[in-house]
């Protein structure tokens, strides 16, 4: 079947595809930056004692994972005007994407800090350490090194997910993809075209994931 | 310096752990305690620097009183070494680092100063040529040593050890002992936990058994060990001398 591919079609779609490509790697670059930073947030706040600021941030984790994104982003898409927030479509679909993926990454970095050994929060805190302190200096820099790789698989989750702006109208690689199916009526080289893309996109990540995991590991151990 | 008067702590409901407790250590004076496994030991040091808290009575440490609901614990905790069985230094941190962290993020020190304080304090344990080496390459009683270094870095008031040899080979309780005693010889305020009875005899002015959340006995080291009153302190002791 691939012998019958039509390149000619690929190779007339290239810059579109070129500009679906670089737009599903800004998505993705920019909803996993939001991810990143609600999903710190969200843990700083599952984590600490105050009741008040722990339920909210366990009730968007918990929303989120139990949720289809699909329904978050339809949720975000047709919810947001009825509030007087009109947004683009691409903000909107960013918006849910780090919305998303923040509730995984709040999951990831917790599992870190969990296994942090109580006696490292007994220590500081013996030394008159603030909480900020502790985290900054003791518990967050042994926290985050075993989160790296599954932070990174994480960001590979998102990547594939950015293919559901499609159904909000979003152009990236997705939907330059079906755009080649309807036009010329070709959709095996549309897919095709698409999963080359994210493809490309996942060994990138994967040789990253690859990369960090030679210096996953406590300076000093072997 | 340190005062206990009436002190309860529970866990939960039904775990009665402190028995009213009444015990003072004067400036300068070494009290070890002693007693048997789940005897609550580790409990009553911890409540000296706030890491547990207790439900009834009053202890009051270099003038801050632990019953108070808005006690400064972080202002306490300043003057208060805390040594720990499993050493907990920071595993990401070298030995230098370790112990000059906490001087200069906390008591406000200068890096050189804190450096300098740091690799003193290093060498008088016996480690200056360690110092660059991460806990993870180093022995347990190095390990422990350090975690001493730190603790002494803060210039504390009192340092708590419990059962700071307990997680030690048997070649290397003596390089920790070692410093101990030095310490106690150089005027430290210090609580020590240890079943080292040896330690106990050479610098404790107290020792204090305790069974079963309470302080049974306490005396001196010659009238502790020469004649104990209680049959469980002689009952205990019979078991810790004999090997
Ligand atoms: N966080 C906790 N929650 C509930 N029970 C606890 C907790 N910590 C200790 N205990 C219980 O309290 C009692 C006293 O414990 P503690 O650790 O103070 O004893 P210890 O004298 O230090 O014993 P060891 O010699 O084994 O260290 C034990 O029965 C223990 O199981
Ligand atoms: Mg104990």
């Amino acid at each position: 079947m691939l012998g019958n591919l039509n390149i000619r079609v690929i190779a007339d779609y290239f810059p579109a595809l070129w500009q679906g490509f670089l737009n599903t790697l800004m998505l993705s670059g920019l909803g996993f930056a939001g991810a990143m930073i609600l999903g710190i947030i969200a843990c700083a706040l599952t984590i600490q004692p105050l009741r008040w600021l722990r339920a909210p941030a366990i009730a968007y984790v918990d929303c989120i994972r139990a949720t289809p994104l699909l329904a978050q982003l339809y949720f975000l898409y047709f919810g947001l005007p009825r509030l007087g927030i009109l947004l683009p479509e691409i903000v909107i679909g960013i918006i849910a994407l780090a919305l998303n993926s923040g509730a995984y990454v709040a999951e990831i970095i917790r599992s870190g800090i969990l296994a942090i050994p109580r006696g490292q929060f007994e220590a500081s805190m013996s030394s008159g350490f603030t909480y900020l302190q502790r985290m900054r200096f003791i518990i967050l820099p042994q926290a985050i090194r075993p989160t790296i790789s599954p932070l990174i698989g994480q960001a590979i989750v998102l990547v594939k997910d950015s293919s559901l702006l499609s159904l909000i109208s979003v152009v990236e690689l997705a939907r330059v993809g079906q755009q080649i199916a309807l036009d010329r009526f070709m959709p095996v080289e549309g897919l095709a075209a698409t999963a080359a893309g994210f493809l490309i996109i996942y060994y990138l990540l994967k040789a990253l994931a690859g990369f960090w995991s030679r210096f996953d590991r406590v300076p000093g151990r072997s | 310096m340190i005062r206990f008067q009436g002190l309860n702590k529970w866990f939960g409901s039904a775990l009665h752990v402190l028995k009213d407790i009444n015990l003072d250590v004067a400036k300068g004076e070494v009290v070890v305690v002693c007693g048997p496994s789940g005897s609550g030991k580790s409990t009553l040091i911890r409540c000296v620097n706030g890491l547990e808290p207790f439900q009834e009575g009053k202890l009051v440490v270099d003038g801050t009183d632990l019953s108070a609901k808005n006690a400064a614990l972080r202002e306490l905790r300043m003057e208060v070494g805390f040594v720990f069985q499993q050493f907990n230094l920071y595993p990401h941190k070298t030995a230098l680092e370790n112990v000059t962290l906490a001087p200069i993020h906390v008591r406000g020190l200068s890096k050189a100063e804190a450096t300098e304080r740091g690799k003193a304090l290093l060498a008088k344990v016996g480690l200056a040529d360690r110092m660059n080496n991460y806990p993870s390459q180093l022995s347990g009683g190095q390990q422990q040593r350090v975690a001493i270094a730190r603790s002494l870095c803060m210039q504390p008031k009192i340092m708590l050890f419990d059962e700071p040899t307990s997680a030690l080979d048997p070649e290397m309780i003596n390089e920790v002992l070692d410093v101990m005693v030095s310490l106690a010889k150089e005027g430290m305020t210090m609580m020590v936990v240890t079943h080292e009875m040896g330690f106990a005899r050479k610098v404790a002015h107290r020792v204090v058994f305790m069974d079963q959340g309470a302080i049974v006995e306490s005396g001196e080291p010659a009238s502790f060990f020469g004649n104990p009153t209680h049959d469980r302190t002689r009952d205990f002791l019979s078991k810790v001398l004999h090997h």
